[in-house]
């Protein structure tokens, strides 16, 4: 390729301009759920997804890709297929009025609970119950924190997620220092002014 | 950066006439008393469609837009503005992610929205498609098409489309940066020397008419939009973002004493419109069109890291996990 851009110019030719090679299997990595405690004492809410081959890259991903700058207390991810998802309301229907009863199993496996209390905002996390299937864990829920009206409920077994373990929560300390990212960090209005006035002067 | 001059398809309505009316009316309510729509929500093809397209163009625009600027870093003046020029382009591929999700709830794979960029199926904003010769290129950039896309961002941000108007906010704020940023090393290059007020005026010239071009094709000759207005995928006319951009930046284009190359431009003080010289909807047909001064280098580019990186993904790819559309 001929480029203004010497390292362009350098790329080795492979295959056909346009044509892209046929992907092997899996090519598409799975996608993982991102959820973050913005800070201490907050829930931890939704944020987004991300595509990773395992739960660990998913974890790294997800930290430089969604707590880049908003800088958080910490982070959490889980397979999107390990959630778990009530059926979606709207109204004054609410979502637990559609959750199955289901016995007590006995079985003690935690579940956390999500809520999405308003529509177009993020889902946020209410608390964890006891049970042996996620069914249950809804159900178990709803005794537990049907308070309000909720548009749609998550629950995600605790094992199936990646936390923040103590010795990862120095990861953020060091994001204060890189003020380069801060729009406070450019300050353009007393170079600006000098220039008006002296135009003003000169003219 | 970059949501901006989007190409709709011609809306063909009567494919609205075959969906469920009960469920059409119900939806056209939700949207009407300011409700967001969440993927699980049943909606129409036809908005299924355009968003997927909207979104996917978004996406590809901040992937895409990461190059003129990326060839920058090592030549941009000074350890800090190459610091601050890092974080923007990380910034923008990281926007580029926050995009794919969203419109992968819509239905359709990350793997192949990237597939339909490389082999040239979907578009990208046209103005990435024009070479950044000098380091005021890339200011102008900076400054003034992330500007143009906040324009266009904070209206999007306002749409019915839940992921992708929390995926927008994200996006926003971090635009802040870029904004600020920009105007920076323009300011600096204006009250510099003789030479870099210049080299700031060529890029203005350079930039100005794809700039222009940016907002998309003229409200006379631009496709019909009316159902997407009212579904609040599309939040305003091409027209209305472009002249909500020029009030607010040609001001302070002049206010650092650089000229416009439009010798029409001024503000109607009557109507509180500018009024301008029509850009050259030709040209603009063309370049989008795979004719432009980049278009073929841009998407030599992404498909030679894609191929380069194949055999990362080979060596990473796993059994024990399975891809699923995302939740929201």
């Amino acid at each position: 390729m001929n480029s203004l851009d010497p390292r362009v110019s350098r790329l080795p030719e492979i295959g056909k301009p346009g044509v892209i090679l046929p992907k092997i299997p899996l090519d598409q990595f799975a996608s993982f759920e991102v959820f973050v405690q913005p800070r201490e004492g907050k829930p931890f809410q939704h944020e987004g997804i991300v595509h990773a081959p395992n739960i660990d890259m998913a974890y790294i991903f997800a930290k430089e890709n969604f707590t880049r700058r908003f800088t958080c207390t910490s982070l959490y991810v889980a397979e999107t297929r390990n959630v778990y998802v009530s059926s979606t309301t709207d109204g004054e229907r609410n979502a637990y009025d559609l959750v199955a009863d289901v016995s007590t199993s006995g079985v003690n496996d935690e579940y956390e609970i999500f809520h999405l209390v308003k529509r177009g905002k993020q889902h946020i996390a209410v608390g964890t119950v006891m049970a042996g299937s996620p069914e249950e864990a809804m159900s178990t829920a709803r005794k537990m924190f049907n308070t309000k009206l909720v548009y749609n409920i998550w629950a995600v077994k605790r094992s199936n997620i990646r936390l923040t373990t103590p010795e990862e929560l120095d990861l953020w300390t060091t994001l204060p220092e890189k003020r380069f990212r801060d729009a406070g960090d450019y300050k353009g209005g007393d170079k600006l002014k000098d220039f008006l006035d002296k135009q003003k002067l000169t003219s | 950066m970059y949501g901006g001059g989007n190409t709709f398809e011609g809306v063909k309505t009567d494919s609205v006439a075959t969906e469920d009316p009960v469920l059409l009316a119900e939806f056209e309510a939700r949207i009407a008393r300011g409700e967001k729509i969440e993927p699980s929500d049943w909606m129409p093809q036809l908005y299924r469609k355009q968003l997927i397209r909207m979104i996917e163009q978004h996406a590809h625009s901040e992937i895409i837009g990461a190059l003129p600027e990326g060839t920058w870093i090592t030549r941009a003046p000074g350890f800090k503005r190459k610091m601050a020029l890092m974080a923007k382009v990380q910034d923008e591929v990281g926007h580029g992610q926050l995009l794919y999700s969203a419109a992968e709830t819509l239905g359709k794979s990350r793997e192949q929205m990237i597939d339909d960029l490389i082999s040239g199926k979907s578009k990208y904003s046209n103005i990435f498609n024009y070479p950044t010769f000098t380091w005021a290129d890339c200011c102008f950039i900076s400054w003034l098409v992330d500007a143009g896309a906040i324009v266009n961002q904070l209206a999007n941000a306002k749409g019915s489309y839940g992921p992708y108007c929390r995926a927008l906010e994200r996006i926003c704020a971090e635009e802040s940066f870029h904004l600020k940023y920009g105007h920076h090393c323009v300011i600096y290059l204006a009250a510099g020397t003789q030479k870099q007020r210049q080299l700031f005026q060529e890029a203005l010239n350079r930039w100005w008419p794809p700039m222009m071009h940016f907002f998309g094709p003229s409200d006379k000759i631009s496709t019909h939009t009316e159902v997407l207005m009212r579904w609040k995928v599309k939040m305003g006319t091409n027209d209305e973002m472009r002249n909500q951009f020029l009030d607010m930046y040609v001001p302070k284009i002049w206010e650092l004493g650089f000229t416009i190359p439009d010798p029409k431009l001024k503000k109607n003080t009557g109507t509180g419109l500018w009024e301008y010289t029509e850009p050259d909807w030709e040209e603009f047909k063309r370049v989008i069109n795979g004719g432009g001064p980049c278009n073929q280098e841009r998407l030599e580019v992404r498909r030679i890291a894609e191929e380069r990186g194949k055999w990362v993904r080979e060596a990473l790819k796993s059994a024990k996990t399975t891809y699923v559309t995302p939740l929201a």
